[in-house]
C-alpha cells in the first residue's frame, strides 16, 4: 500500500515537471503581457518535432537538441510578439483572444500538412531504463526531464529576481502602467517575456522526446492541465503555477491510482474546485488584496 | 491529364499495341469523361486499359489522419492489380483489363458518403474495394447496397455482415478476433491471468467488453478490467495497477500512442508480463519503428499475415520492392481481394456488377492468390462473410510479425517473454 502510494507520488511529481514548464510559460505572458496564449500547447509540439527531426537526421539526442529549440522558439515568441501580439493589444481582449487561438488552429493544421498527424517517437538508450530501489522504480528519461524543468524554473526565477530586465518583467507584471511611469520599455519587456515563454514550451517539448510520440494535437493534452495548474496557482504568479503542477501531476497520479484509471482529470477538476472555493484567486495569491 | 493524350505517353504505356490503344484510349476517354473531371477531386484513373477495361473503385483515406495506412492500401491495390493485369487480365472478357479508380475518402465518414456516390454515379464499376477503417466501410458499403455494386472489404465490423448483400468479408471478424486473443493467452500459462485496460471510447469499452464476455468460455480469468482515458500523459500508474494485480498476461486496447506508452513503462517498471496489442495499428510496420526493439515479443492479432503461404510471401516480396515495407494485414488482404474479384468476374464473364456480385456469393476457391488467408479456403454464406475466415495470432519477432496461432496457421513458435 505505502508502496504505491509512494510510487504514484513519484509518477505525478515527474509528470508535474513537465506540466510546469508549460504552465509557467502561459502565467508569464499572462502576467506581462496580460494576454492569455491559446497557442503555448502547440509550441510544445513545435519543440517536440525540432527534436525529433533532429534527432532522426542528425542524430542528435532530444536533450541536447534543447539548446537548439529554446532559442528558436525565443525568436519565434519575439516576432510573434512584435508582428502580431502587439497589433492587438489594446483596451479590447477580444482581439487577443482570436489571435492567441487562431494561432492555435494554424499551427496545428499546419502540422497536420507538414508531419501528418502520425506518432513520432525517438528511442534513446534511457528510454526505457529506470532506477529501481527498494520497491519503487525511477523511469530515468522522466527523472532527467524534471530535473532540467526544475533548474530552467530556477533559471528564470533569478532572473526574474536579480536582473534589471527580470525586475521590469515584474514590475509590469504587478502593475503595468505604473511599471510604465517608471520608464520601463514596455515592447521590450513584452517581447523578452514572449520569448521566455516560448522558449519554456520548446524545452518541454524537447525533454518530452525522449518518452513521449510527438503528433500535431499533442500540445493540448498538456496546455489543459497549463491552464488549470495557472488558475490554481493564481494567474501571471510564476511560483504559484511551478507548485500547482507539480500538485496536479501528483493529483492526477492518485487519481488514476486510486479513483480509477479515466478519473485521473476527474480529481484534478476537483483539486481545482476546492482551491477556488477556499483560495478564490488560488494558491498564489497574497492576503489582502 | 493532357500528357496522356500525346502518342508518346500511350507508347510508353504498352508499346506493342500502341495503334489498338490509341484507338481504346480514345473510345475511353469519351466515355469516361465524369470519370477524369472527378480526378481532379481525387478519383484518379490509373494506368492499365487495353480492350473495354473492368473498372474497379478503390475508396481508401489517402490524406487525413489515416493516410498513411490508406497510401499503402493504394499501393497494395495497384500491385494486385498489375498482377492480374500481367497474368493475363479477365480472360473470359477477351483479356480484359482491371482499372482501378482511386478515389480518397479522407478519414472522414461524410466525405467517404459523398465520395463514394461520385466515384459509381461518374463510373461504370463493376466492384469496390475498401475503406481499411470499419467506421467508413459501414458508410461505404450502405451506398454500396442501394446502387447495387458490390463491395469487398478487409474491415473487420461484425455489423458489416447485417442486411447487406452486397458486402462480402473474406476475413475474420471482430468478434473471431477476441475469441482468439482469449485462447492465445493460454499459450502464455496454463493458468491465464488475463488483465483488460482499455481506453473509454466506443471501441475500446465494446472490445474489451467483448472479450469479458467470451472469457469464462474459453477458462481464462480477468483479474483486472480497467477503462482509461485516451491520451494520457503518464502510463505509470496504471501499470501499477497492472501489477497489483497480478495478470500474467495484458491484454491493452488502445490506440498507437497510449500503446507506446504502456509498452515502454511495462518495460521500466520490469514487469514479467505477455502483452497483446490487439490488431490494427499495433500490427503495422509503424509500430516496431515507434517502439523499437520494446515491441520485440509482444502479441497481436491479423486477418492476414505475409507468411500464411508461399503466394502470400511473393506479395509480400513484391509489396516491400514497391513500398520499403512488409505487406501489413490488410495490404495483403487486398491482393487477395482482388483476386476474388477477378475470379467471380471470369465466372461471371460480365462487368456488370449485379452478376459480379452473384458470381461472388457463390466464390470458392481453395487454392491460388484469391485464398491467400488464415484458413486457406474463401466461401462466403448468406451474410457475406467468409465461411472458413479465422484470425491469425502473430508475434513481432525481428522487426517482423510471425504467425504464431493457431496451430495450423503457425509458421515460427511464440517466444516467452
Amino acid at each position: 500500500m505505502w508502496e504505491t502510494l509512494a510510487q504514484a507520488v513519484i509518477n505525478g511529481l515527474l509528470i508535474g515537471g513537465i506540466y510546469a514548464l508549460v504552465s509557467i510559460g502561459v502565467t508569464l505572458i499572462f502576467g506581462v503581457v496580460k494576454i492569455v496564449n491559446f497557442a503555448q500547447g502547440e509550441f510544445v509540439m513545435i519543440g517536440m518535432y525540432i527534436s525529433f527531426f533532429l534527432a532522426t537526421q542528425f542524430g542528435i539526442d532530444p536533450l541536447v537538441s534543447l539548446v537548439v529549440s529554446m532559442p528558436v522558439l525565443f525568436l519565434a515568441g519575439v516576432l510573434i510578439q512584435h508582428f502580431l501580439i502587439r497589433r492587438v493589444l489594446g483596451p479590447n481582449d477580444m482581439p487577443q483572444i482570436f489571435l492567441t487561438f487562431a494561432l492555435s488552429l494554424l499551427l496545428l493544421n499546419l502540422s497536420l500538412m507538414l508531419f501528418s498527424a502520425n506518432y513520432r517517437t525517438v528511442h534513446t538508450s534511457y528510454s526505457d531504463e529506470a532506477w529501481h530501489i527498494g520497491g519503487l522504480y525511477i523511469p530515468l528519461a522522466k527523472l532527467i526531464a524534471f530535473a532540467v524543468a526544475m533548474a530552467l524554473s530556477g533559471l528564470l526565477w533569478v532572473f526574474l529576481h536579480t536582473t534589471d530586465l527580470g525586475r521590469a518583467m515584474r514590475a509590469a507584471s504587478q502593475n503595468r502602467d505604473v511599471a510604465m511611469l517608471m520608464g520601463i520599455n514596455p515592447n521590450r519587456v513584452f517581447a523578452v517575456a514572449f520569448g521566455t515563454a516560448l522558449a519554456l514550451a520548446g524545452a518541454a517539448g524537447s525533454l518530452l522526446m525522449p518518452f513521449y510520440s510527438a503528433y500535431p494535437f499533442v500540445g493540448q493534452v498538456f496546455v489543459l492541465m497549463a491552464f488549470v495548474a495557472v488558475v490554481m496557482g493564481t494567474l501571471g504568479n510564476v511560483m504559484g503555477a511551478l507548485v500547482a503542477s507539480l500538485m496536479m501531476g501528483i493529483a492526477e497520479s492518485l487519481g488514476i491510482q486510486f479513483v480509477g484509471a479515466d478519473s485521473g482529470l476527474i480529481v484534478v477538476f476537483g483539486l481545482l474546485l476546492l482551491t477556488l472555493a477556499f483560495r478564490p484567486s488560488g494558491l498564489g495569491a497574497r492576503r489582502g488584496r | 491529364m493532357t500528357g496522356d493524350r500525346k502518342p508518346p505517353a500511350i507508347n510508353n504505356a504498352a508499346p506493342t499495341q500502341a495503334s489498338r490503344t490509341k484507338l481504346n484510349r480514345r473510345k475511353f476517354l469519351a466515355r469516361t469523361g465524369g470519370a477524369l473531371a472527378a480526378g481532379a477531386f481525387g478519383a484518379v484513373p490509373l494506368r492499365g486499359w487495353a480492350a473495354d477495361p473492368i473498372n474497379i473503385g478503390a475508396l481508401y483515406p489517402t490524406t487525413g489522419s489515416m493516410a498513411q495506412i490508406g497510401t499503402g492500401c493504394v499501393a497494395a491495390a495497384k500491385l494486385a492489380v498489375d498482377m492480374v493485369n500481367e497474368a493475363g487480365g479477365i480472360k473470359s472478357l477477351g483479356g480484359a483489363r482491371l482499372n482501378l479508380i482511386v478515389s480518397d475518402v479522407q478519414s472522414d465518414t461524410t466525405v467517404t458518403r459523398t465520395e463514394t456516390d461520385r466515384l459509381i454515379t461518374g463510373n461504370k464499376l463493376s466492384a469496390i474495394h475498401g475503406c481499411y477503417a470499419s467506421a467508413l466501410t459501414l458508410i461505404a458499403s450502405e451506398v454500396c447496397e442501394r446502387a447495387h455494386v458490390p463491395i469487398i472489404t478487409g474491415s473487420s465490423s461484425d455489423q458489416l455482415n447485417k442486411g447487406r448483400s452486397y458486402t462480402f468479408t473474406p476475413f475474420a471478424r471482430a468478434s473471431q478476433f477476441a475469441k482468439a486473443q482469449l485462447q492465445m493467452a493460454k499459450l502464455v500459462s496454463d493458468q491465464a491471468k488475463v488483465a483488460v485496460i482499455f481506453e473509454n471510447t466506443a471501441f475500446g469499452t465494446s472490445t474489451s467488453n467483448g472479450l469479458k464476455e467470451l472469457a469464462p468460455g474459453e477458462g481464462v480469468e480477468i483479474v483486472m478490467f480497467e477503462p482509461y482515458s485516451a491520451g494520457f500523459t503518464d502510463a505509470s500508474p496504471l501499470i501499477n495497477k497492472v501489477k497489483a494485480s497480478g495478470a500474467n498476461t495484458l491484454f491493452s486496447l488502445s490506440y498507437l500512442n497510449d500503446l507506446i506508452l504502456i509498452v515502454r513503462t511495462v518495460k521500466q517498471v520490469g514487469l514479467d508480463i505477455a502483452i497483446n496489442g490487439g490488431s490494427g495499428g499495433f500490427v503495422m510496420p509503424d509500430f516496431y519503428k515507434n517502439v523499437g526493439k520494446a515491441a520485440e515479443g509482444l502479441q497481436g492479432v491479423a486477418h492476414w499475415n505475409h507468411d500464411v503461404n508461399e503466394d502470400a510471401q511473393k506479395v509480400n516480396a513484391e509489396f516491400k520492392k514497391r513500398t520499403g515495407e512488409f505487406a501489413f494485414e490488410y495490404a495483403g488482404g487486398l491482393v487477395a481481394q482482388t483476386f476474388m474479384l477477378a475470379d467471380a468476374l471470369e465466372r461471371a464473364a460480365s462487368a456488370d456488377p449485379k452478376k459480379v456480385r452473384e458470381a461472388l456469393s457463390t466464390l470458392d476457391v481453395s487454392s491460388g492468390y484469391a485464398a491467400m488467408a488464415p484458413g486457406g479456403k474463401v466461401k462466403f454464406g448468406p451474410d457475406g462473410k467468409n465461411v472458413y475466415g479465422r484470425p491469425v495470432g502473430v508475434q513481432w519477432q525481428n522487426a517482423d510479425l510471425a504467425s504464431i496461432f493457431p496451430k495450423e496457421d503457425a509458421r515460427a513458435p511464440l517466444i516467452k517473454t
